[in-house]
């Protein structure tokens, strides 16, 4: 893991050394650089997301700056609009029904890979890993053709089954991460005192590995949420998610509505990743 | 690896299946079908007569046109792992290197908080912000410096803007955890031999993050130019790249085998970039199992 060697207790933190290194005006110039770039890079990340809140905030029908005022008005557009709410809704059916799939096969899926023996480990952890990297309009691409070839129309299950696929490799890397983090000797100690491999692991195992599957859960839920080029293949006109239908209103719109969508679907965010710290600790799990 | 040749698969290997079994027929048939549809002349479903030709290939190579939109993808995917190493760089170096815990958290929200909001939403800030009447020209404008708006959408410079913000998370995290494993003794050494902190740097933890360097480019590399909704937003639908093309000839000309054929192009040059992803990743950790 990424933290392991920075907190070993064996080695000496900088601040020993630190007042022994070159004093001087230079070094300082150089830190205040350092940092000015880091608060310049910071503000190129984070300022289109406050510019989002600003706009939606802002009465005008159109995009303008400096805002003149602040009202709901898009906010009550978008809780009105029947094509957002049921773009709303679909979502989150999509996404729970994704999060329950992808969860269960991913934690499955990882306890195997490293619990049981199996040949090519290594291949089998890439293949499953690799919806990350390979580009998910192609997986849009083919499952619509499938489809399309196996005749079945554009199902919700077709739909799940494409979230599920690249957000499956959230949940098998999380688990992955605890199930080598833990102790072995826990699970050797629970067989040697006479328990069942199968109670080992519901009593064991399974405790033991569950913050690591709760955050590839809420991962794969806010990935499934924000889907957008599978989705973009799969869904049938009057069934579309949110990313989709803000999409589509982008083509011809750029007013308030969006920018009070954009702040609902960030807040239900926020909501999710938080709980999630709270929970299970966010630092752990975070890493490519 | 530890798991050695004598070992064999126990009960437990049992529960990979449904996953397995998931890849088999959502991801492997698929994209095997798509191989396919790519070398045959129609649907065979609706065609009672199809046969194997290499003629959507032949049209991509043939046609300067498609050329051009291949090109385009790859340099704007470029540009965009150039500029997202720039400024990721010392994004990644600060979050690896502060000592303070909440400010380790703060910084890991400050990266996440991008990663967390849809693609649609920061495309549409951008658009916000770099449209002729966006927050940027308004403010250049109302402050004297420029008279006339700068065309900064339906440009490729826009485009790269939109996709550095959307991809520069993943080039930080990668990054952050190969400078973060970078013995922070070493800097210290060579400062102590008399270095300055710059000079510490550049020979000394600059040549040792190379591998993570390398597999934050491919990774943001292979995800811009994959990219669909902030190409087509942010260029106006006057950029063409491989992945908008791939979409026109599905839904606007009903071509799903040269469709195919260009998935085809896209699909060997994301994996040959995995590929190298995975063996720089695995130079970082010599042989760091399973991860």
């Amino acid at each position: 893991m990424q933290t392991s060697a920075s907190h070993s207790p064996s080695l000496p933190t900088a601040r020993q050394t630190t007042s022994v290194r070159m004093p001087g005006p230079a070094r300082h110039y150089g830190r205040y650089l350092y940092l000015a770039l880091n608060a310049a890079i910071l503000i190129f990340l984070l300022a289109p997301i406050a510019i989002v809140v600003v706009f939606a905030l802002n009465p005008t029908p159109f995009i303008q700056f400096p805002p003149v005022g602040v009202s709901l008005r898009w906010f009550e557009k978008f809780f009105a609009s029947r094509d957002f709410m049921q773009a709303l809704g679909f979502s989150l059916e999509v996404a729970v029904l994704t999060t329950l799939s992808a969860t269960v096969l991913g934690a499955s899926a990882a306890l195997a890979l490293a619990r049981g023996n199996l040949p090519g480990t290594r291949l089998i952890v890439a293949t499953m890993l690799s919806p990350l990297m390979l580009p998910a309009i192609l997986t849009g691409l083919a499952l619509f053709q499938t489809y399309v070839l196996l005749d079945v129309g554009r199902p919700t299950w077709g739909l799940v089954a494409g979230h599920t696929l690249v957000t499956l490799p959230y949940v098998v890397r999380t688990t992955l991460a605890v199930l080598h983090n833990f102790d072995t000797r826990l699970e050797e100690a629970a067989q040697n005192l006479g328990a069942s491999p199968l109670r080992t692991f519901f009593e064991v195992t399974l405790p033991l590995i569950k913050p690591g599957v709760m955050a590839g859960a809420i991962f794969a839920f806010i990935v499934s949420f924000d889907q957008f080029p599978v989705s973009l293949f799969l869904v049938s006109p009057g069934n579309e998610t949110l990313p989709v239908t803000l999409f589509n209103y982008l083509k011809f719109d750029l007013d308030g509505t969006i920018g009070a969508a954009s702040v609902v679907s960030i807040v239900l965010a926020f909501v999710v990743v938080i709980g999630l710290d709270r929970t299970v600790g966010l630092r752990s799990y975070v890493k490519l | 690896m530890s798991s050695v040749a004598s070992q064999r698969p126990n009960g437990l290997a049992l529960f990979i299946l449904p996953g397995a079994l998931l890849f088999a027929s959502f991801f492997f048939l698929p994209i095997g079908l798509m191989a396919l549809m790519s070398v045959l002349t129609g649907n065979p479903v609706v065609m009672p007569k199809v046969s194997f030709t290499t003629r959507h290939y032949a049209r991509m190579i043939g046609d300067p046109y498609y050329l051009e939109v291949i090109w385009t993808t790859i340099r704007i995917g470029l540009v965009t792992t150039l500029v997202a190493l720039l400024i990721g760089y010392p994004l990644a170096h600060w979050m690896a290197r502060i000592k303070s815990r909440t400010g380790h958290a703060l910084l890991l929200m400050a990266v996440l908080a991008p990663m967390l909001t849809g693609i649609v939403v920061r495309t549409f800030a951008w658009m916000t912000l770099l449209s002729d009447k966006g927050v940027v020209n308004q403010t250049l404008m109302s402050l004297g410096l420029i008279a006339q708006p700068l065309k900064l959408m339906y440009t490729e410079t826009g485009i790269v803007v939109g996709l550095v913000h959307i991809y520069v998370p993943f080039m930080v995290l990668t990054l952050t955890g190969v400078i973060g494993r970078i013995d922070e003794r070493l800097e210290q050494a060579a400062e102590n031999l008399g270095a300055s902190p710059l000079r510490a740097f550049l020979e000394v933890t600059l040549p040792l993050s190379l591998p993570g360097i390398l597999a934050g480019s491919l990774l943001v590399f292979a995800l811009a130019i994959s990219a669909y909704v902030t190409p087509i937003l942010l260029g106006g639908f006057q950029i063409m790249t491989l992945p908008i093309l791939i979409y026109q000839q599905i839904s606007a000309n009903f071509n799903v085998g040269f469709a195919a054929a260009l998935g085809i192009v896209l699909l060997v040059i994301s994996l040959l970039l995995v590929i190298a992803y995975n063996r720089a990743l695995g130079l970082v950790s010599g042989q760091r199992e399973l991860q």
